[in-house]
């Protein structure tokens, strides 16, 4: 009953005029962001996010601005992958290989709408989830010390490299890259200034705004220069618009089923959108069976990645909202935004602050709502989008850029800053560096160094604290799980095929 | 070949953080762990990654795009100078040059670019600095926009 109690008055933020409208304007732009290959939720999150904050958003609103972009991109990514066959955004990979094909036999007005209705019902599910789950959580999370904080944001970064797969030690490198960036400027506990070179501009530490940009936003155009997607084989939207009852009652049980999943694995730190999304493409390739038409153009194929897609981001909410530890790249924007407001997201937030938590609740429910009414009717309009050349629209990119970086302290030496972090990103993600754990050590750096460093006052500097409590010990051996069994499954598939053959 | 490079550069860095890191200390202590030991044990597991990197390089090198090396040249200078002279020169007159060579290094020809430049340098200085009041440099063309 309580939680009914908050999320009424979470209804009353996310229904104030002003925060109605940030929730449209996100939806659409997310949207749009999501469908342009190359832009993924994670861009379009920091794009906007030193806007919101420029803009001076009460934090709620702006919020409510990110998690509507986040949702809107997980809608758009699939409209490029049906009509160009070029994935809009990573989620939205598997949507392509039954999209598309539906799209080449005159059936791109049913795939879309469809794919609209699944993604609709993949973040509800989701976000009820969130309703049930994340006070729960919290409540839990209550009870955590330093020690526990410490080992749980071990355990993320365990997460975060051990399923990024193909090279984790690049990835644990990025999540080393990031913290150490961190650590640039004041050390606030022993007025120390660490790593500045005697530069003025970095005493108060390196801005989150200019990192992420220049991360995200600088390095996406560099590496947009390689990737010259041809808007030429855009597929028109002709024929019949809407899917027919058949068409829903085939897909829906899958569609339940892929969100659940989506959900599941969203809440899980490291797996995100790309991994639920293949995950329940080949759960419903297998369940089909004969009668599947899958990679030819199957509705279900379609509707299944598109639902857990949608709930895995919605299902990403919960850790950051509940423990203030992100698992994915785009909610650890988001913490970066919070921070900005000097808030510290954790499992207090939904005692202290209800309003926020709540108010982005069910911001979360209204934006899914008017995402469906957009997409459905205006996707002519959204696939015109497509159409706009990159001459014109990366110029446009950086410039909106350099004024959110530009807004926080109107200082060329951000500007400058942003312009080597994004060329040093570059070069990195050419090496095959994933950005998101990165982003992950640069806003846990200090909660991790401030737990470490409390948990050790303790105990006076004695170590076994950090392994005292049943939860950090189990959440150790989370982590170093997390961290062994991938490349151990990893050569098991790469033996078993080899011994088959032989 | 260019993961030992990227390898050799963590270790460089790692050692410079330590370097850097040795001699952080407080003037007056309250707790056991001090400003020093967070550094250096990221500087350590930053060695150790690149140690790593060097005994054991992934197969794949710097990947594709070699032939575009001439196109990310350009438009790594225009960054650079877009954030160099982005107060200077203003927003509008910044973002007009900016949008030329980066407008063509996307495929579009120098008119085009020029007058998306000129075209995006004023609309998003007027949405922005007029409507949203996220004031930015004017530069050059203070003399007829105001500020500075």
């Amino acid at each position: 009953m309580d939680t009914l109690h908050f999320l009424l008055g979470g209804f009353a933020v996310a229904l104030t005029p002003e925060n109605l409208m940030v929730a449209a304007i996100g939806a659409f732009i997310g949207t749009i962001v999501g469908m342009l290959p190359g832009l993924g939720p994670i861009n379009g999150v920091a794009i906007l996010m030193p806007l919101a904050f420029a803009l001076k958003l009460p934090p709620e609103t702006a919020l409510i601005l990110l998690a509507a972009v986040y949702m809107g991109c997980e809608y758009g990514g699939r409209i490029s992958s049906i009509l160009l066959n070029v994935p809009g955004d990573a989620g939205a990979i598997m949507t392509a290989l039954d999209g598309h094909p539906m799209a080449k036999s005159g059936l791109a007005g049913v795939a879309l709408s469809i794919s609209a209705w699944s993604s609709f019902i993949g973040a509800l599910i989701a976000t009820i989830g969130i309703v049930l789950f994340a006070p729960l959580l919290a409540r839990w999370a209550l009870a955590f010390g330093p020690a526990e904080y410490f080992a749980l944001m071990c355990f993320a970064f365990a997460c975060i490299t051990g399923l990024m797969g193909d090279a984790p030690v690049k990835a644990a490198l990025a999540a080393v890259i990031g913290l150490s960036l961190s650590t640039v400027g004041l050390d606030s506990n022993s007025g120390v200034y660490r790593f500045t070179g005697g530069n003025v501009h970095l005493s108060d530490g390196i801005q989150f705004i200019v990192v992420v940009i220049g991360v995200f936003s600088v390095s996406e155009i560099l590496l947009m220069l390689e990737q010259h997607h041809a808007s030429t084989g855009l597929i028109h939207i002709s024929g019949r618009k809407l899917f027919n009852l058949k068409e829903l009652v085939l897909t829906l049980p899958g569609t339940l089923r892929s969100a659940v999943v989506g959900f599941v694995v969203g809440v899980l730190p490291g797996a995100g959108a790309t991994i639920a999304s293949a995950m329940t493409y080949s759960m419903e390739k297998r369940l089909a069976g004969a009668d599947g038409r899958f990679g030819e153009g199957d509705v279900r194929g379609v509707t299944a990645p598109e639902a857990a897609n949608n709930a895995s981001a919605a299902g990403s909410f919960v850790p950051m909202l509940t423990l203030g530890v992100p698992g994915s790249g785009t909610t650890a924007v988001m913490v970066g935004a919070l921070s900005l407001y000097n808030i510290t997201p954790g499992p207090a937030l939904f005692t202290q602050n209800p309003a926020l938590v709540w108010g982005l609740i069910a911001s979360l429910f209204i934006a899914n709502v008017m995402l469906l009414v957009i997409n459905i009717p205006m996707v002519g309009v959204f696939s015109k989008v497509l159409q706009l050349p990159n001459w014109a629209l990366v110029p446009g990119i950086l410039a909106v850029s350099a004024v959110g970086v530009f807004s926080v302290h109107a200082t060329t030496f951000d500007l400058m800053l942003m312009s080597g972090l994004g060329i040093a990103g570059y070069l990195l993600r050419k090496h095959g560096m994933p950005m998101a754990p990165l982003i992950l050590g640069f806003v846990l750096g200090d909660l991790m160094e401030q737990n470490l460093r409390r948990a050790l006052s303790i105990t006076n500097g004695e170590l076994g604290i950090l392994v005292e409590s049943p939860i950090s010990i189990g959440l150790w051996i989370g982590a170093v799980a997390m961290v062994v069994v991938p490349p151990l499954m990893r050569l098991r598939a790469q033996r078993i095929p080899a011994a088959t053959a032989t | 070949m260019s993961d030992r490079i990227l390898g050799a550069a963590c270790l460089v860095a790692g050692a410079g953080m330590a370097w850097a890191a040795h001699d952080y200390a407080a003037p007056i202590s309250y707790e056991p762990v001090g400003p020093r030991a967070f550094p250096l044990l990221l500087a350590g597991l930053m060695a150790l990654a690149g140690g790593w990197l060097i005994a054991r390089p992934g197969p794949q090198g710097f990947g594709s795009g070699r032939e575009h090396f001439k196109s990310i040249g350009l438009v790594m200078a225009a960054v650079i100078a877009y954030a160099a002279l982005f107060e200077t020169l203003g927003f509008p007159f910044a973002t007009a040059m900016m949008a030329l060579p980066i407008g063509m290094a996307f495929g579009g020809s120098w008119k085009q670019s020029l007058a998306g430049g000129v075209a995006m340098g004023l609309a998003l200085y007027l949405m922005f600095d007029k409507l949203l009041d996220v004031v930015l440099p004017t530069g050059l063309l203070s003399f007829i926009l105001g500020g500075r």
